[in-house]
């Protein structure tokens, strides 16, 4: 009897891993065979003409890695610093700790778009900075703040009294411990929150579409306002005729980029880690 | 005290950039100006995310002409080209629609027309047909052309896919909704639509008016049906008096900027219509 059900759990249970599976491999082989024959080095540099149809994505590319890089350089200096005073140095269930861990809940529930509504009528009218990669970075910036802050949290927390501990009792001080010790044992949950906001960053359309907006010519500074890849893919699939074979390209290109983040950050905060601590 | 002072020097140090990355653009303008002593300044667009790709390539030919200008393009649909045309958030606001009457206060620049054409295959020999019998085609009463006096061969309906202007326009004049509708094959392109009445002389669909008009030109066997007993032709659809239509409008609000006037006799100018023609829509200036 038991033996049954063992067999049927484990033939469910390789069931939807599979299912999953094919899902991501069916989406890559759709891309791959639809955008390939428009990828090439031409296109990762050219500026985009006659609405996306044909020439490049050049200007498009620069435009997402600008937002990006606005987007992380806020965020990160704001999630990290408030993810430490949550797990260590504020009281368990003490009332301000709860607060900030309530809204950053109700936060991330939110839907892009009205992240978008407030990035437009927030940082584009009332802070005058009109439609622009700052915009675009800033808005994404407060998407990705909850994410962040609790998966940086958790990463923490998952750290052993142990350490903190043995840390007193030899005499470190708080900020030592910290540096040395807590951050490097916490860098794990850090990455993991790092990548997953770097994902919805990337794939944002709906709060990018009205805060950095449209324009796809090469951005001047931060104040110009500049395609992401994701406006681009939607533009062309839904407003462009003939514009398909370019969005699968286009697609390509973010997955790609998508990949070579990911890789890369958990690469480099690796190296950190085994930099600070030997474990 | 020290400590204070780096604090100071600091916040100083902050400001500056922050006021140098806002300048940034300002500056860039300036000295492209200074070179062309003509049209300069700043334009934003908003609104119809069907005119959004045409405003966009007209603006970059309007900008290469004048190096002193930037036009940003933003999309959002038409009813918010309408609302920050108003609020005056927006230089220009764009609709792929006619104005309301309760839109009076706003001026509309048709800079071109979308038409949507029936069409059948060349070998069919239904020649004409009435709103009644599409509409009953289209909602799965009529399933058979030899009901309409053709062959008795089933008829494949092809609707258009969510999201796509030319269904719209299509749904607008028939007064129906998508859901009512009973296809045997959603597309998503013209050229799509086109490729499948093409190759099947018991289809019938509906595309845009100029790319239809081009294919037929060009020897694919497609026949584009009268509405309402008026021709489907790039013409009648300039002239506005082909019913399944609807103008491509750029929207102002009071007093306009020199600048936006001129942009706007440039995009109603013919000096666009290969622009007009590459999105497929009909120019409207001769």
């Amino acid at each position: 009897m038991t033996n049954w059900t063992n067999r049927i759990a484990t033939v469910l249970m390789w069931f939807t891993a599979l299912l999953v599976t094919s899902v991501f491999l069916w989406i890559i082989t759709d891309l791959l065979r639809q955008g390939i024959t428009h990828l090439s080095w031409e296109f990762l540099v050219t500026a985009p003409s006659d609405a996306g149809r044909s020439g490049g994505i050049g200007p498009i590319l620069i435009s997402t890695l600008l937002i990006l890089g606005v987007c992380l350089l806020t965020s990160v200096p704001i999630g990290v610093p408030t993810a430490i005073l949550l797990a260590e140095f504020s009281r368990k269930g003490h009332w301000f700790g709860r607060l900030i861990r309530s809204s950053l809940d109700v936060l991330a529930g939110v839907p892009s778009i009205v992240f978008g509504l407030f990035g437009n009528a927030f940082f584009c009218f009332y802070l005058g900075m009109g439609f622009s990669i700052l915009s675009g970075g800033l808005t994404l910036s407060c998407m990705v703040l909850p994410l962040l802050i609790r998966s940086t949290e958790e990463g923490l927390r998952s750290v052993p009294d142990d350490y903190r501990q043995a840390a007193t009792a030899l005499g470190l001080s708080d900020a030592a411990t910290l540096w040395r010790i807590i951050l490097p044992a916490a860098t794990p949950g850090l990455i993991v929150g790092l990548i997953l906001s770097i994902s919805r960053a990337l794939a944002e359309t709906a709060a990018l579409l009205f805060t950095s907006g449209y324009a796809d010519r090469m951005p001047q500074s931060l104040m110009d306002s500049g395609r992401s890849l994701s406006i681009h893919i939607y533009d062309l699939a839904m407003n462009v005729p003939g514009g398909e074979a370019q969005a699968y390209a286009t697609a390509m290109v973010l997955i790609a980029l998508l990949l070579i983040i990911n890789v890369a950050t958990s690469w480099a905060s690796t190296r950190w880690l085994h930099g600070r601590i030997s474990l | 005290m020290s400590k204070k002072m780096t604090y100071i020097a600091l916040l100083q140090l902050t400001i500056i950039s922050i006021s140098m990355i806002l300048s940034g653009c300002d500056k860039h303008e300036n000295a492209k100006a200074s070179e062309i002593p003509q049209l300069q300044g700043k334009l934003i667009l908003t609104g119809s995310s069907t005119v959004a790709p045409l405003a966009n390539e007209i603006a970059k030919r309007f900008e290469a002409q004048h190096p002193g200008v930037r036009i940003d393009v933003q999309t959002g649909g038409s009813s918010r080209g309408i609302a920050d045309s108003r609020r005056g958030t927006a230089d220009i606001g764009m609709a792929s629609r006619a104005l309301k009457s309760s839109e009076s206060d706003l001026t509309a620049h048709t800079i071109a027309m979308d038409g949507v054409g029936m069409i059948l295959h060349q070998d069919n020999p239904i020649k004409s047909l009435t709103d009644k019998q599409i509409l009953d085609i289209y909602t799965g009463k009529i399933t058979h052309w030899s009901k309409l006096g053709g062959t008795d061969n089933p008829i494949t309906v092809i609707n258009k896919a969510e999201g796509r202007a030319t269904l719209e326009v299509f749904l607008h004049y028939f007064k129906i909704k998508n859901e009512n509708i009973k296809p045997s094959i959603i597309i998503g392109e013209n050229q799509q639509a086109i490729r499948t009445v093409a190759g099947d002389p018991n289809a019938i669909g509906y595309v845009s008016i100029g790319t239809a008009d081009y294919e037929a030109s060009h020897g694919i066997p497609i026949r584009l049906l009268p509405i309402n007993g008026i021709k489907a032709t790039v013409a009648n659809v300039r002239k506005g008096v082909f019913p399944m239509s609807r103008p491509l409008n750029l929207v102002t609000h009071g007093k306009i900027s020199p600048l936006a006037a001129a942009f706007i006799a440039f995009a109603s100018s013919s000096q666009i219509n290969d622009l007009v023609e590459a999105q497929y829509f009909v120019p409207i200036a001769q």
